[in-house]
């Protein structure tokens, strides 16, 4: 809105008025010069003046709120042009109508129709291209405000993450294998120690905005359960069912991980026995559909986390997409299911 | 020979304990369990003189494992988590050893033990057991030889029994060696309330209170219990309800 255009906004709503009244003014200066009486002067540029605000109120308020679009760019000619026919004629036959029988003004008045048509069209114009350019630069403003929200965002999330990947008891877990095959085992702690690295390296990437294919992002899980793998021996088995042709799609990174980790935890540490963990991955229309299912027990103690897990990536696809129904989460028979639709737009 | 236990979820970790424990010839690995259960089974099968427990594990904690017996054996901690050093201190635990440990912080925490002697634990460690209050949503309990874990918004009340807290469910009555101090200071101050020396109530299942005697007061339960009000419990009934 051209009103907010002032840093001080009590002043926005005096444009209108002020315009209105410089214009006045300027009319009836130049009448009194071209020789007409005061009263009629006057009265011919208050009515003028007025013609001249209702019709910048009207272009205010509709180029204020609506964008015309790129193939009605035209009605930022074609509706100020338009009002300021409708000003002068009005301002003519009313005026015409008041002072019926001077002639001389009406002899005026008929020979300034044109003038006067030229120069309200010229401003009403001028205006509304003001108008739109700055609800343009309003809405470019709010989209910047926006995206540097969305921007802290991410990059808290990506903090948080961080922190919670790097879950000490994780860490010092897989140190503590490490330890322990030291001794017995030690190609296999040698390999131990390149699968933490390569998942360490992996929680600093730096630009968690960045989509990567699906293929990457799921060598990083499998180093993940890999790691997990060491430290509970042969009880955790993971299936991953993904179609060869969406190994290249691109998703936005890490946004599968906490899923899986969520996995783990319910899965894996609250749960005695072989676990089976599964990830499926399919096309369904426009979307990435990935299915996680994990076997939990509703009683099991399990680790406070940092509460980041599922809402974080719930977070993540609203400030992506716009979306709060990208994920479900459904627990039935002692297997919990997690769905993520992830949009494509190819 | 020492009989020694190790109860960690981790094959890894709990063979690494084994692994420096070779270094003690005198200390016996009787069973490597992975979770409380085993565990518990365990330590009732063999009676052992010192376990090696880990915190976080399947089913129920380290620490829940430790309520269900009546006379703890000597209790080394290995976890990787450090939060738990405070509460292992107030179980009375032998040591608290972070994982990763060294060998030479291992053999520490074994010649703690075996300067302690066999005598002074016993009597230590079944004091502490009642003291081990920790804001909880669920009690773990002993029936029989079945581990019962009951979350805390399914009971309706407790009742003092002697060195016991009776808790009251609407699936049963069961029993838990604990006091009630230790009880009332785990439970969420907002949803039960002590309102008698030997009685707490889940504020959730109160249907009525009415004057009893001078002073006291009857609280009505939903399963149809009436549970006496001390004088001083009303008046914390009153402040929890906002009366």
């Amino acid at each position: 809105m051209l009103t907010n255009a002032f840093s001080n906004p009590k002043w926005g709503k005096w444009i209108i008025p002020g315009a209105g009244l410089a214009w006045s003014l300027g009319c009836f200066l130049l009448q009194i010069q071209y020789g007409l009486e005061l009263e009629v002067a006057g009265v011919d540029s208050f009515v003028f003046g007025l013609m001249l605000m209702v019709g910048l109120s009207v272009i205010h308020s509709m180029f204020g709120y609506f964008l015309p679009k790129k193939e009605n760019l035209g009605q930022i000619f074609g509706v100020p042009l338009m009002l300021s026919v409708l000003g002068v004629v009005g301002h003519r036959y009313l005026l015409a109508w008041w002072y019926a029988d001077e002639a001389e003004y009406l002899f005026f008045l008929e020979k300034t129709v044109y003038l006067r048509e030229a120069m309200l069209a010229g401003v009403e114009v001028l205006w509304a291209m003001l108008s739109l350019l700055a609800s343009r630069l309003e809405d470019q403003n709010q989209l910047n405000q926006r995206e540097s929200q969305m921007l802290q965002l991410s990059k808290d999330a990506e903090l948080a993450q961080l922190r919670q990947q790097l879950q000490p008891h994780f860490l010092f877990n897989s140190l503590n294998s490490i330890s322990a095959l030291v001794a017995s085992q030690p190609h296999k702690a040698r390999e131990m120690v390149l699968q933490l690295s390569e998942f360490l390296r992996g929680t600093i990437r730096k630009d968690s905005k960045s989509w990567i294919p699906l293929s990457e992002e799921l060598n990083y899980l499998r180093m993940y359960l890999d790691i997990e793998r060491v430290r509970f021996g042969h009880r955790l088995q993971v299936d991953f069912e993904v179609e060869p042709e969406l190994e290249t799609v691109k998703i936005p990174q890490l946004l599968i991980q906490p899923l899986v980790e969520n996995a783990i935890k319910h899965g894996l540490y609250g749960m005695t026995g072989s676990v089976r963990i599964d990830l499926k991955c399919e096309r369904q229309e426009n979307y990435l559909a990935l299915e996680i299912s994990n076997p939990f027990d509703a009683e099991a103690a399990v680790p406070e986390g940092t509460g980041f897990g599922l809402s974080s990536v719930e977070r993540r696809l609203y400030l992506l997409f716009g979306r709060k129904d990208l994920l479900s989460t459904e627990a039935s028979d002692g297997l919990f299911r997690v769905t993520l639709k992830i949009p494509q737009y190819q | 020979m020492i009989k020694t236990l190790i109860i960690d979820d981790e094959p890894l970790a709990a063979g690494i304990v084994k692994e420096y424990l070779g270094d003690f010839p005198q200390f016996e690995v009787v069973e490597m369990c992975q979770d409380g259960f085993q565990g518990l089974k365990a330590i009732q099968q063999h009676q052992p003189d010192l376990i090696f427990l880990d915190v976080q594990m399947p089913k129920i904690t380290g620490f829940e494992m430790l309520e269900l017996l009546d006379e703890p054996p000597a209790v080394i901690f290995t976890t990787a988590f450090d939060q738990y050093a405070l509460k292992a201190f107030d179980a009375k635990a032998l040591d608290y050893l972070l994982k990763p440990f060294s060998q030479a912080r291992f053999k520490q925490a074994i010649e703690r033990f075996l300067e302690m002697g066999e005598r002074e634990h016993d009597a230590e460690e079944n004091q502490a057991l009642g003291q081990l209050a920790e804001k909880s949503n669920r009690l773990v309990v002993r029936v029989k030889n079945d581990i019962k874990i009951i979350p805390v918004q399914e009971v309706n009340y407790f009742e003092a029994e002697d060195d016991y807290v009776a808790i009251h469910t609407s699936g049963g009555k069961y029993l838990k060696k604990m006091t009630m101090k230790a009880l009332e200071e785990s439970l969420d101050a907002g949803k039960f309330a002590r309102v008698h020396r030997s009685f707490i109530i889940n504020l959730n299942g109160i249907t009525g209170i009415e004057p009893y005697e001078r002073d006291t007061y009857l609280v009505k339960l939903r399963g149809g219990e009436q549970i006496p009000v001390s004088k001083t419990g009303y008046a914390r009934l009153r402040q929890v309800l906002g009366l």
